[in-house]
């Protein structure tokens, strides 16, 4: 156990930043709120450029339940929503949402604004589908669907993991794709009754761009010997990617976090200061537990590779805006598996030593998906993984001490 | 009672194609391509109008400890049995397979299914969750995307005469149903659950003009029967890809008699003729499906289209109470059921769930059942 002594950390020191993120945005959504702007519900991976051009209040089921998660209330917002006769293995964001809904003595403070409207996309999942219908009839809200397709390699050839730029689209799928999307900017005109202004549309699309690239620069620079950050940060991440990407604050926060990891890197300071791992890691992140991966690198195993995070990274076009958006939905767990190879590619440049994939109960996407990953890693890079089921709000499922002990074993096994 | 023998002997003859799987492996001697579908909106009749054999995809393992490395776990078991035999090569007849963009699990599986197993063809279906124009005409434009990738693998040109003549099969399919499903449906239903179910499973397991050939003798048999009189509580079935007899047996046992279902398997698969005899008709059909738990008109909720289905078999059937059957890991059942038991529990329908997972917990199910049988009966 020697070799696992745990060594100091030395995360990148993006809580700021988090901090002043948050700030800013709960800062506009009270300020819209003030002026009677309407509310909608969005999933991850949706066109998150609309909230800023229609100046609508956003609120997030999946953020919301992540809050929860790590505020400890998700385990009983979860039992209200099977109480309710929802099932037990489906999205923990969902019951977690439906335990909000139902049961609000019980769910963390500051609760979700009630919609006035909610929109999904499948560039995910069915799931947020399913969960939009179980809203909106709650609710008693309109809802707008963008079906986007879950993607095949004849209809896109390889694509880039960081970038989503694929080598071809099906025009097909293109074209339906965008006039959906410009079906959701109708439906945003008419909920929000804030009229289209293409001059908007243009700053908002430009200031994406200009994040995009930043947080896809983040994302490679992690990838740097010795790995630079922390997961604990870099898993906030997807907050930008997912729901915040075309705001102002966001922007701030990708240049400055781009500026404190490329210091380190140009450093070559690390996490911790010795390096005795780099494992990759996928899967929705357990909210409650956040720690493990803290602990993993104090024990001197980084990650220099979070799929999920990479997930939710694409390169905005804003000169092709309508595009851009549906290449958003061209990450790999939108796609068929033999579109793993773009994670591959890209994960060969990170010289890894192993994996750690977390299955989550309820989650048909990242859990599927978690065995043929494993065994592309093992084959095409030689790797191996540990499988954890890993909830994302359901610690009962993986209790902290126990998933340590499993990579405390898969640890010494790989030193 | 000779007649009874009978009657049940013809029926389980129809079923033993679905065990045994027989006719597919014939076809397949017989030189026709064997293509698998893993949803029951796949357009069988694209497939058909090839000149090959659509089989829906539905495996009959017992257990599934080789799936299960492969796949959670917790997924529901529709799908862990499908990938069990075709890991014990149980499947190793067919010549392809078609997916569909149905749900998460049909989706994901789909991926799995061609990872692991490699399939000479695969094609997976994109089919839109709103039924407006644009869908409409993405979906015929996307039924065409996969004319021409079948038509690729199978060496045929696509012919419009041809699809229409497996149209017209199919309709006549639907009839034949229909005209069956009647029988169920009187105040003394000349068929069982089990027998309707397991005559629908057979449909499955052969072409259609053989099962529209094999089925009219049987039907004579049903109608020649006097019905069932000492039944106790008349039930519909919701659920989606269910296909397990022995549990409408078991059901039926106690008293019960199933004379309606909105199963993926079953009534929701058959329902709803095509209006026509070219691809824009059938992808209007296979859009418009209302028991297709996901797609709804644009202003609507794919949800109520599934309660109106319910509430419209209810009604034909006169059935008085619903057994719910929840897969435990089926994502539809498990958002839409809290729905099916409060519109129907409003109107005073009572509704029992039955949690499906395997292994079945045969007596603690008994026991469920023979409860609200009683109680309701």
């Amino acid at each position: 156990m020697e070799d696992l002594k745990l060594q100091e950390w030395n995360p990148l020191g993006y809580k700021t930043l988090y901090r002043n993120l948050f700030k800013k945005h709960l800062a506009r959504q009270d300020e819209l709120l003030k002026q009677g702007k309407k509310v909608g519900w969005f999933f991850s991976f949706h066109p998150s450029e609309i909230i800023y051009i229609f100046d609508v209040v956003p609120a997030f089921p999946e953020q919301y339940s992540a809050y929860a998660a790590a505020r400890g209330s998700s385990v009983d917002l979860i039992d209200a929503s099977i109480t309710k006769g929802f099932g037990h293995f489906l999205c923990d964001y969902f019951k977690t949402t439906i335990g909000m809904i139902e049961e609000p003595e019980k769910a963390t403070k500051p609760l979700m604004p009630k919609p006035d409207f909610i929109v999904d996309t499948r560039a995910l999942c069915v799931a947020h589908h399913e969960m939009t219908e179980v809203f909106a009839r709650k609710y008693g809200i309109p809802k707008y669907t963008v079906n986007y397709p879950y993607w095949t390699s004849d209809a896109l050839g390889k694509v880039d993991e960081l970038t989503k730029i694929p080598e071809r689209v099906d025009e097909l799928y293109m074209e339906y794709s965008i006039a959906k999307l410009k079906g959701l900017f109708e439906f945003m005109e008419k909920v929000s009754g804030t009229p289209f202004d293409e001059e908007k549309f243009k700053d908002v699309f430009e200031t994406s761009e200009k994040t995009s690239k930043l947080l896809i620069d983040i994302a490679k620079l992690m990838m740097s010997k010795p790995t630079p950050g922390s997961q604990r940060e870099i898993a906030d991440l997807v907050f930008l990617g997912f729901f915040v990407l075309g705001s102002d604050y966001a922007y701030e926060f990708a240049e400055k976090g781009y500026e404190m990891i490329k210091e380190r890197v140009k450093r070559k300071e690390g996490v911790v200061p010795e390096e005795k791992l780099r494992l990759l890691t996928f899967g929705i992140m357990p909210w409650h537990s956040l720690s493990l991966y803290e602990y993993c690198e104090m024990m001197g195993a980084t990650f220099p590779v979070n799929l999920y995070v990479n997930a939710s990274l694409h390169l905005c076009d804003a000169k092709n805006p309508w595009e851009s958006m549906v290449r958003r939905s061209m990450h790999f767990t939108n796609s068929t598996y033999d579109l793993l190879d773009g994670v591959v590619e890209n994960a060969r440049k990170a010289d890894l030593d192993g994996a750690l994939l977390l299955e989550n109960t309820g989650c048909r996407i990242t859990s599927m998906i978690i065995h043929p990953l494993a065994d592309v890693l093992q084959e095409e890079l030689g790797i191996p993984s540990l499988i954890l089921e890993a909830p994302q709000c359901d610690p009962r499922v993986m209790p902290l001490e126990r998933a340590k002990t499993q990579v405390e074993a898969f640890v010494e096994s790989l030193l | 009672m000779g007649k009874e023998v009978e009657k049940a002997e013809k029926i389980d003859e129809l079923y033993n194609s679905f065990l045994s799987r027989e006719k597919l492996k014939q076809y397949k001697e017989n030189g026709k391509k064997i293509i698998g579908t893993l949803c029951n909106n796949v357009p069988e009749e694209i497939i058909h109008s090839f000149g090959a054999v659509p089989a829906r995809m539905l495996g009959l393992a017992d257990s599934t400890e080789l799936a299960s490395s492969k796949i959670p776990t917790w997924v529901c078991l529709y799908t862990k049995r499908i990938m069990e035999d075709a890991l014990r090569g149980d499947f190793d007849f067919l010549d392809g397979i078609v997916g569909m963009t149905s749900d998460d699990t049909k989706s994901q599986f789909y991926s799995a299914y061609t990872f692991y197993l490699k399939p000479e063809f695969s094609y997976l279906i994109q089919i839109p969750y709103v039924r407006d124009d644009l869908s409409l005409n993405f979906f015929r434009k996307e039924l065409e995307r996969f004319i021409a990738k079948l038509s690729e693998f199978i060496e045929e040109e696509f012919s419009e005469d041809r699809l229409a003549k497996s149209i017209a099969i199919y309709n006549e399919f639907r009839e034949l149903l229909d005209e069956l499903l009647a029988l169920r449906h009187l105040d003394s239903p000349k068929l069982s659950g089990e027998d309707w179910l397991k005559i629908l499973l057979s449909s499955t397991a052969m072409l259609k003009e053989d099962f529209n050939n094999s089925l009219p003798p049987v039907l004579a048999e049903i109608k020649d029967f006097e019905g069932y009189k000492d039944y106790k509580l008349r039930i519909h079935l919701s659920g989606t890809d269910f296909y397990d007899v022995e549990i409408v047996r078991m059901i039926e046992s106690l008293g019960g008699l199933v004379v309606s279902d909105d199963l993926c398997t079953a009534e929701g698969y058959y329902k709803g003729i095509v209006e026509g005899f070219n691809l824009k008709d059938l992808a209007k059909r296979y859009l418009n499906q209302s028991a297709c738990v996901l797609t709804a008109g644009l202003e609507n909720l794919s949800i109520e289209d599934r309660l109106n289905f319910i509430g419209e078999r209810l009604r034909e059937s006169k059935a008085d109470a619903i057994i719910l059957l929840r897969d435990r890991g089926c994502e539809i059942c498990g958002h839409q059921c809290p729905f099916i038991l409060q519109e129907f529990g409003k109107m005073g329908i009572p509704t029992l769930i039955l949690d499906l997972d395997s292994p079945y917990p045969t007596e603690q199910m008994r026991t469920r059942v023979e409860a609200f049988i009683e109680s309701y009966g």
